[in-house]
């Protein structure tokens, strides 16, 4: 294996100018929003105990000295991962203590020993009005950026810190569990408003800070709001409850000058409007050929922002590695000249893609820019 | 009647299921309300849903509301010997314990008419196959979200089969990952992207038995 797998410079610059579609030029730089600790742990050779990195990603309050040394052995090797392969980012998490619905983990079956963290869909920590008042909301001085400011420290030259930030309609999910808070939020839609608004308090004060620190480039803010057939709810009680405060998460991002990038699955065709126009996201991630194909995407929306990733996670981890170079390279024709492009996953590197279907589609992103005069 | 398919289009439980009672007691023919006002509710609640006119939240109340309701009726229809229309074996795979979607087609079913054996969540082949062997159901429903857990559909299908068991049954599959070439792949007879195209190709097997 090289010494870097893509590239071997960070240029978080160039990688800024593609998503703020300043540039047609220059090579087509890859990005993702998660990679899974496993995949880490292949790529640098560093030992992680994966099935604790929820827990470490979602720190709750007061987190014991052996968590933090987890959290601190997660940071080492997401700088690693970024260095080695070339990425222009390393991705860290601002602490934002709030208490979370546990995850129930499954080992799966067709992968001996690989776990994976669920989301109870049915029960949450808050079920009703009662819960949220007696809920012990952290303050928005309690939320800490440990994290930039050690990526600062390690970062080598050229690399910016992606900031990733846990959307405020993901915890509503699971804060009150998937199924309650849907019905929840036709009958009682004030109490998931109310939620709401707590946790956009924390995630304002945590993005205005995130986005003023120097050593962070921009702002990746993961909602996830759709399935494959459309929005998980109505695009009304979205615009009504989830919109205004995204608005706000994007100004405080905007107010630093920083990129504001949105992550969602699923189906969201039926919000786009919204999130260009009024939230004023910058990019798109995640997309899933059975929903709609980033090239579909790509053509509707890459004048007004940018597009990041899309080889489907299902073919990462089922396909070949030929298969992968041939979606890869239609994926390039289609979206890179227009810029405003990144390569990427669908979705994100999960510890059950084959690992050399991941370096296929590094290899041909690589080959692609080498083609046309880059690296 | 009209009030009964309204009070669960809407999606309310309590006044379903004391609706119900009020019309039984009213002498109404059990079957009759579950022919005439409960099915067509949750037919037009399936239809608003693919026209998008519906959400997730709305088929969830709609659902309760109709579970509300059946849950009065199944005793007395049990009792008539009234049967359901057919029945179906639903779960979601092994290692995998997402159940909105597979709940939601399970409560779509039973609005059509079906009598579901829900299996629940983390199902193995093994305990696919005993209730395909106990309740020989006209269709095997299989839910999975994710691209790994979905390899388990083939380990059912391929263990009916080893058990003699695939050809007197019908599978259907869904989820998050799957699509239809995928059924295809591993032999399943039905890929459906949301419930309502669950119940329609439970009605068209229905429809073929004559």
């Amino acid at each position: 294996m090289p010494e870097k797998i893509f590239k071997d410079h960070h240029d978080f610059e160039h990688l800024r100018r593609v998503i703020m579609r300043e540039t047609t030029e220059g090579p087509v730089p890859i990005i993702e929003l998660v990679a899974d600790p496993e995949v880490m742990s292949t790529v640098t050779g560093m030992d992680f105990p994966a099935e604790r990195a929820l827990e470490i990603y979602y720190l709750g309050p007061n987190p014991t000295m052996e968590q933090l040394q987890l959290g601190l052995r997660l940071m080492d090797l997401s700088l690693a991962f970024s260095e080695k392969v070339g990425y222009d980012y390393v991705t860290m998490i601002p602490v934002v203590p709030i208490p979370r619905t546990e995850f129930l983990a499954r080992e799966n079956p067709q992968q001996e020993g690989k776990v994976r963290g669920w989301l109870d869909e049915h029960r949450g920590l808050i079920m009703n009005r009662d819960d949220l008042e007696a809920f012990p909301w952290p303050s928005p001085q309690e939320i800490s950026l440990v994290a930039m400011d050690y990526a600062a420290s390690k970062m080598p030259e050229g690399m910016k810190v992606m900031a990733v930030y846990t959307g405020i309609f993901e915890d509503l999910k699971r804060l009150m569990g998937f199924e309650n808070m849907a019905l929840k939020s036709v009958e009682e839609p004030e109490l998931c408003g109310d939620v709401l608004e707590r946790l956009a308090v924390l995630a304002e004060a945590a993005i205005d800070r995130c986005a003023a620190h120097p050593a962070v480039g921009a702002v990746f803010y993961a909602e996830d709001m759709g399935f494959n057939r459309g929005l998980m709810l109505s695009p009304r009680w979205m615009r009504q409850w989830v919109i205004p405060h995204l608005k706000r998460f994007a100004e405080a991002c905007h107010r630093h000058g920083k990129p504001f990038l949105l992550h969602s699955c699923g189906q969201i065709d039926a919000l786009m409007e919204d999130l260009i126009e009024t939230v004023g996201i910058d990019a798109r991630h995640s997309f899933q050929d059975n929903i709609e194909p980033v090239e579909e995407v790509y053509r509707k929306y890459h004048d007004r922002i940018a597009i990041l990733g899309g080889v489907d996670v299902d073919l990462l981890a089922r396909g070949t590695p030929e298969q992968v170079r041939r979606r890869t390279r239609e994926i390039l024709e289609a979206c890179a000249p227009g810029g405003g492009f990144c390569m990427g996953s669908g979705n994100s590197l999960t510890n059950y893609i084959r690992m050399e279907n991941y370096y296929a589609m590094l290899d041909e992103t690589r080959k692609w820019n080498q083609e046309h005069g880059y690296l | 009647m009209d009030e009964l398919k309204e009070l669960i289009k809407q999606g309310k439980a309590e006044e379903t299921e004391a609706r119900v009672r009020e019309l039984l007691q009213a002498g109404n023919d059990p079957q009759a309300l579950l022919r005439d006002a409960m099915i067509p509710a949750m037919e037009e609640v399936g239809n608003l849903f693919q026209a998008g006119e519906y959400y997730l939240p709305e088929m969830l109340l709609a659902a309760r509301a109709m579970q509300a309701g059946l849950e009065v009726l199944k005793p007395i229809l049990a009792q008539h010997g009234a049967g359901f229309l057919g029945k179906v074996v639903m779960g979601t795979v092994q290692g995998d314990i997402h159940d909105i979607g597979k709940n939601l087609v399970t409560m779509t079913l039973e609005g059509a008419g079906m009598e579901v054996i829900d299996l629940g969540v983390d199902v193995s082949p093994e305990r696919f196959v005993e209730a395909v062997r106990e309740h020989k159901p006209l269709a095997l429903g299989m839910s999975a979200l994710l691209t790994t857990t979905m390899l388990s559909m083939k380990e059912t299908i391929d263990a009916l089969r080893e058990a003699g068991l695939r050809d007197g049954v019908k599978v259907m599959v869904g989820g998050a990952a799957v699509r239809g070439e995928f059924a295809e792949e591993i032999g399943a007879d039905f890929y459906g992207p949301d419930s309502v195209a669950a119940r329609d190709y439970i009605r068209r097997i229905l429809e073929s038995a004559g």
